[in-house]
């Protein structure tokens, strides 16, 4: 897919989006105008309408660009050689696989943490995060995860009171 | 005077004392780890000063800006990988120094230029703001509807290299600024039946996902494909005259150091442009300036004093526009904001009169900090540089931890650990279709206030539609609102189709 084509298809979701949020989710889940001051659907549909507007006006851009022929600007038209890492942006193809990878250790650590506490449920989460970015050892791993669980631990509990869900560590 | 005695003492506290160093101290640390930056860290730590009293709050978070800033020098002298974006003109002289062997020099000189930059900011900061903010107590609720209307629109622009994808992420971060209790009904709004939203979304989850979070996805994402790892050459000559900066060789750079701090604090004082645009800025007038500008891009010392003085000096002088106006020039200063409005405070020019103790204590953080950032990296230098050693296998499932956890601390809720995933996710997309995270940020920041000033100018003008057109300096505002979308579309309407 090249980068046309990806922000076509983003720029659709996200009018389909915000044609949603227009037609349902904000009448439906904002209170009724009191009879004074503005609205309270006034700012949420200026701030969807603007979202809205833009993304039309980037898609018939897109469209006059694919159809007259028209050449995009460069950073725009294709994806850049190498990320960049240190701006405030990294344009770049999405890698949905590795997305994945790291989100469902996260996902399943606040499951969890819920079920079975926060001792169990973290230490299983750094493993596993370890060996999603490729760590193959067994010592380095055990040891930085001990070491982050705990000490996390004692400045949560001990350090600020906060209540640590599931058996304690100490 | 009592109060400026009160504050004054208050920042010399222990407790506070303490704090500020600790922040400095970390905030260097986090900044030398190439892909951690300030406003990241300000976003980590926020959740650990909810413990903390106010002044010692905000003087710790201070202290961890200002120490991130020289920071991001460190990865960007040893490595050529800028710490944080305002380092990458560092990088350019600074690199080939320490190919040079020549690379603790390079540091401190750096270091200095850091200091001298910050402490000069500080004062002009210390100087001006009260009296603007006395002269912005003026400021109805019209005047500032337009004038956070006329920031949003500035602040689009960055982060990103459309103006559309900028205003998008601008009003997401206003629509999601909007859940929540409405404060004229004082009913749910947009909350789709999670009674979590009641309350609306906290910052601090949002803030770490879009920034910590969704960065580290992208450092991983980048690791396991490319399996780049980055080892900080042999920087530390044996040589004294490689090691250390004569007092010649600094203030032989005074005309471009003090360039550069005017740069920074004229940049850091207007809201949009932020550090990088000083330190670029400062670097391309010191080279045009220089007889030796053929010598810039090769190890020249004049390149880091120039790029440095001026992204430091953008720190204390980008919060003249948070004292003054309440509006946050770039991302640190959001989060600082963010962080006063945690400890019950509305930045802004009324500060100076409900708060003035507290003021004045800040005040004194700032001069502390920059006290103790010469103390920290004159004499935690080598310490400092191992941390662009520490292995990212280590570093990043701990932060990604840190994170998970960090959002969990501020409430004791899972709910918003949830929040930070979600966010996380947004900004990984964000940042990689381009779309400015910042301006997203800032919307959210300032959602409330906006609407809050619209309420108010719609109740006291009685829903009178010319309500605008009566106030000279609201027209102003609005007119260049609307000049600075208009320029910018017919900018590139005319420049890409």
């Amino acid at each position: 897919m090249t980068r046309l084509q990806r922000d076509t298809v983003a720029y659709l979701l996200i009018s389909a989006f915000c044609i949603l949020m227009l037609s349902w989710g904000i009448p439906t889940y904002t209170p009724p105008y009191p009879g004074y001051g503005a609205s309270p659907a006034l700012v949420p549909n200026v701030s969807i309408s603007v979202i809205l507007v833009m993304s039309f006006l980037v898609l018939v851009r897109n469209a006059v660009a694919k159809f007259k022929d028209k050449p995009l600007p460069p950073g725009e038209s294709e994806f850049p050689e190498d990320a960049q890492t240190t701006g405030f942006t990294q344009v770049g193809r999405v890698k949905l696989g590795h997305l994945l990878g790291f989100m469902v250790p996260c996902a399943l650590l606040v499951i969890g943490i819920e079920y079975i506490g926060y001792v169990p449920a973290a230490l299983l989460f750094m493993l596993a995060i370890q060996y999603v970015i490729g760590t193959r050892t067994f010592v380095q791993p055990v040891i930085v995860s001990f070491t982050a669980v705990a000490v996390l631990y004692v400045t949560m509990r001990y350090g600020f009171g906060v209540p640590i869900p599931g058996p304690p560590l100490f | 005077m009592e109060m400026i005695v009160a504050g004054l003492l208050d920042s010399i506290s222990p407790t506070s004392l303490m704090f500020v160093f600790l922040g400095v101290a970390i905030g260097v640390l986090i900044g030398a780890i190439p892909g951690i930056n300030g406003p990241m860290a300000i976003a980590l730590f926020i959740p650990v000063t909810y413990y903390m009293s106010a002044l010692t709050a905000i003087g710790f978070l201070i202290g961890l800006n200002k120490g991130a800033f020289f920071g991001g020098a460190v990865s960007a002298v040893l490595l050529r990988t800028p710490g944080t974006p305002e380092a990458a003109a560092t990088a350019w002289d600074g690199y080939p120094l320490t190919q040079q062997g020549k690379g603790e020099k390079a540091l401190r000189m750096a270091l200095y230029s850091s200091v001298a930059g910050d402490f000069i900011s500080t004062g002009v900061l210390i100087v001006i703001a009260a009296p603007l903010a006395a002269v912005a107590l003026f400021m109805g609720p019209a005047e500032i509807f337009a004038l956070i209307s006329l920031a949003l629109t500035v602040i689009a622009g960055i982060g990103t290299s459309s103006i559309c994808r900028g205003l998008m992420a601008a009003s997401l971060g206003l629509a999601i600024g909007m859940i929540g209790t409405e404060p004229v009904t004082a009913l749910p709004r947009l909350t789709f039946d999670i009674y979590q939203l009641g309350a609306g979304v906290k910052l601090i989850p949002v803030a770490i996902g879009l920034l910590a979070f969704s960065e580290i996805l992208i450092q991983l994402e980048r690791i396991v494909l490319k399996g780049v790892s980055e080892h900080a050459p042999n920087v530390f000559s044996s040589k004294k005259e490689d090691r250390f900066l004569s007092w010649k060789e600094f203030i032989g750079n005074y005309k471009t150091l003090l360039r550069g701090t005017s740069i920074g604090i004229g940049v850091g004082a207007m809201p949009g442009l932020g550090a990088p645009v000083a330190s670029f800025m400062s670097y391309d007038q010191a080279m045009k300036r220089s007889p030796h500008r053929d010598e810039f891009g090769k190890g020249r010392l004049e390149g880091i004093g120039a790029s440095e003085s001026a992204n430091s000096a953008v720190v204390a002088a980008s919060l003249i526009p948070l004292f003054v106006l309440g509006i946050p020039g770039n991302l640190a200063v959001a989060m600082l904001m963010g962080a006063f409005m945690i400890h019950g405070m509305q930045p802004g020019p009324l500060m100076f009169q409900e708060n003035a103790q507290l003021m004045y204590g800040v005040y004194g953080s700032l001069v502390i900090a920059s006290f103790f950032l010469f103390i920290i990296g004159r004499f935690g230098l080598r310490f400092f540089c191992k941390a662009v050693e520490i292995p990212a296998s280590i570093l990043y499932p701990v932060i990604i931890f840190t994170c998970i956890m960090g959002s969990y601390l501020g409430q004791s809720s899972m709910f918003d650990v949830m929040v930070m995933l979600i966010f996380g996710v947004i900004g990984y997309f964000m940042r990689k279709f381009d779309f400015s995270y910042v301006a997203f940020l800032i919307g959210f920041i300032l959602a409330p206030e906006w609407e809050r000033a619209l309420q108010q100018v719609v109740i006291i003008s009685q829903l009178d539609t010319y309500m605008f057109f009566r106030r000279p300096v609201a027209i102003v505002l609005m007119a260049l609102t609307l000049f600075v979308i208009g320029r910018t579309f017919w900018t590139g309407v005319k420049a890409k189709v």
